[in-house]
């Protein structure tokens, strides 16, 4: 299984420049997530990976050779689309072995080849059905078992769960997760949901306008955000972000906002000291929050509660701005009451106001 | 069994009814019938609907495809049987081209990006606005000083495919624009070439368009008589220009006349039956989220 690499890779439509410089690596049997907002262009990369985009400027290279010129039918890659693309005048079978017909395999390898591929999705019965007659669910997984049949080295997939409703879609995603690990081949997979990034990739590559945001493991991602747009787009609910500007109090770093001065820990404070008076913006993810009434803790009045399960997320009034704050559902939650919070010193972001990198120590990134 | 109600009407709205299915159907039993008469009976005053059916007249026109030799004809004449064998092979032919030609350029003109792409999608149009009797002229002196083709079916199948494409192009342009360019690329990843996936995927999926076309064709081609006329000779006259030239001053053979006439309705029929078929709605269900 090949390396694949995307060397200063750069699309323009007519004048809208889509990808300006794109760099990437992904390792040999490595599941990639490219994750962004609609139009970041994570979509336009797949494809260009695909060979069904033109790239205008730069290199795709698998394995060291440049693959960027070449008919999508010799790249050796299987794709996944969003909405399923199957052929509607063959039946599941037909769908299924179209590529190994085209490749002219023998009829009992392709008989053989289907059958376990159709086994392995739960398609057994469906075989003879035509895409007509399928559930979306079930379109989905032929989709994906055309790709499986194939046994290419690489695979493509184009948000391949986004049409399915919420159920199906969790169990679509679980059942993809353990299917890549039972392949193991080079995944790239293209999701404008944070939590499929989050459960599926071995690495997500964050994308916004065209541009790499961040990239690293699910963990890296969500511990450590490199920038202010990273932070709010991994893990949910979302993170929340305060304005404030940085002061020293009593001999501690801390951001000072109009009713409140949260404290940052120590090894923050080393690295910026000397920076007072400097805005910057505050993130607390809502996990972040714990109840206490020491002396630091911030009264908030509870606004609105939106009950989960075990947690519930309460929307707080506080200094004029809204604070969502993930709590334990066994503590009754009255709406319009007040209660202290304080934010978990170690869990704390700083982010640059104005380009949204992120202020924290390089040790912590 | 649910009886459905129907709302009353007055009389003379089932008086109009009557009159106007007498009006199209009263020709085709009238031709019917005289088809399966003898002469005497056509030209007795007394006969209506009260004869002795008999099939001499189709044999008449037949004879030459009969794999007997019918007793009631003395002389086979061969007109009749020879102009049906010119019809359906200048019908069935040019259909064939029209529809082979029609889906590539159709096909070419949504899907790929070239110069003039607009201009050639008008003007295929535009030469379907031109009458046929305008053509003839410039059609009749090409066709016979220059390519010499006049008097062949060469000729009218060459016609009748240029007269029938713009509209097959136009008709299966609509068609393929619903084709999802998804399925083609998909076919593209899968390892198609670009004829694999014109033939495998989207000639599948168009279908009820070609069909549709087909259907177009072949009755222009069956039932054209201007320029068929103009350029056929006597061994390659097709149905309708036979019939015409049939009706001469004397001698009408009005029993054959009318078999050919039943025999000319037939072809079409059944071709519109066996293509209509085709006609499915909903061809790409399930091929794409809607």
């Amino acid at each position: 299984m090949p390396v694949i690499e995307l060397k200063n890779l750069k699309k323009t439509y007519g004048a809208l420049t889509v990808i300006e410089d794109l760099n990437l690596t992904m390792a040999d049997g490595e599941f990639v997530v490219l994750v962004g907002p609609s139009g970041c262009g994570k979509s336009t990369t797949l494809r260009m990976i695909a060979g069904l985009e033109t790239n205008t400027d730069g290199q795709i290279l698998v394995d060291g050779k440049d693959v960027s010129a070449l008919e999508p039918k010799e790249r050796d890659i299987a794709m996944v689309f969003q909405d399923y693309a199957l052929y509607p005048h063959m039946n599941v079978a037909k769908n299924m072995s179209f590529a190994l017909r085209l490749a002219r395999y023998k009829k009992a390898e392709i008989n053989k080849r289907v059958t376990e591929v159709a086994a392995m999705l739960d398609l057994t019965d469906y075989l003879d059905r035509m895409p007509g007659e399928l559930s979306g669910g079930q379109r989905q997984r032929v989709a994906m078992g055309r790709a499986l049949v194939r046994d290419a080295s690489i695979f493509l997939f184009d948000e391949p769960l986004s049409n399915l409703d919420a159920k199906l879609r969790g169990q679509m995603r679980a059942e993809l997760a353990l299917l890549s690990q039972r392949i193991e081949k080079n995944i790239i997979y293209v999701t404008h949901d944070q939590i499929e990034a989050m459960t599926l990739g071995d690495r997500i590559v964050v994308m916004k306008a065209g541009e790499i945001m961040q990239q690293g493991t699910p963990e890296e991602l969500y511990r450590t955000p490199a920038n202010k747009f990273v932070a709010g787009f991994i893990g949910s609910p979302t993170m929340n972000f305060l304005d404030g500007t940085l002061a020293t109090q009593a001999g501690r770093m801390v951001v000072q906002g109009e009713s409140y001065a949260i404290p940052l820990p120590e090894t923050y404070s080393q690295h910026l000291a000397g920076s007072d008076g400097q805005p910057v913006t505050l993130g607390v993810r809502p996990s972040s929050f714990e109840e206490t009434d020491s002396d630091t803790a911030l009264p908030m009045k509870i606004i609105l509660s939106e009950y989960i399960g075990s947690q519930s997320v309460v929307i707080c009034e506080f200094g004029g701005q809204r604070v969502s704050i993930e709590v334990n559902s066994a503590a009754p939650v009255k709406i319009g009451e007040t209660r202290t919070f304080a934010v978990k010193e170690a869990e704390i972001h700083l982010f640059d106001p104005d380009t949204g990198a992120s202020l924290l120590p390089a040790s912590k990134l | 069994m649910s009886k459905k109600a129907y709302d009353k009407q007055h009389p003379a709205f089932y008086a109009l009814v009557v009159a106007m299915v007498l009006m199209a159907v009263g020709p085709i039993v009238l031709m019917l019938s005289t088809s399966l008469k003898l002469t005497v009976d056509i030209m007795s005053d007394t006969s209506g609907l009260f004869f002795l059916p008999t099939l001499h007249n189709y044999e008449a026109v037949l004879c030459k495809v009969l794999w007997y030799e019918p007793q009631s004809v003395d002389y086979c004449d061969p007109t009749f049987g020879r102009s049906l064998g010119n019809s359906l092979i200048i019908a069935i032919t040019s259909t064939v081209l029209t529809l082979i030609i029609g889906c590539m350029a159709a096909y070419a003109l949504v899907r790929f990006r070239f110069m003039g792409r607009d201009t050639v999608s008008l003007v295929t149009l535009m030469t379907r606005m031109v009458p046929p009797a305008v053509l003839l002229v410039p059609i009749f002196g090409i066709w016979t000083f220059q390519f010499k083709i006049d008097g062949t079916l060469v000729g009218i199948i060459l016609i009748y495919v240029a007269m029938n494409l713009p509209f097959v192009i136009w008709i299966l342009q609509s068609f393929i624009v619903q084709v999802p360019i998804q399925l083609e690329e998909s076919a593209r990843i899968d390892g198609a070439g670009p004829f694999q996936v014109f033939f495998l995927i989207v000639l599948p999926i168009i279908k009820p368009g070609l069909a549709a076309a087909s259907i177009f064709t072949f009755r222009i081609a069956w039932n054209e008589f201007l320029l068929a006329n103009a350029l056929s000779n006597r061994n390659t006259r097709t149905v309708p220009v036979t019939i015409v030239n049939s009706l001469s001053e004397y001698n009408l053979d009005w029993g054959v006349i009318m078999a050919t006439g039943m025999l000319l309705a037939i072809p079409p029929i059944i071709f519109t039956f066996v293509a209509s078929r085709q006609i499915i709605t909903g061809m790409t269900a399930g091929a794409v989220k809607g």
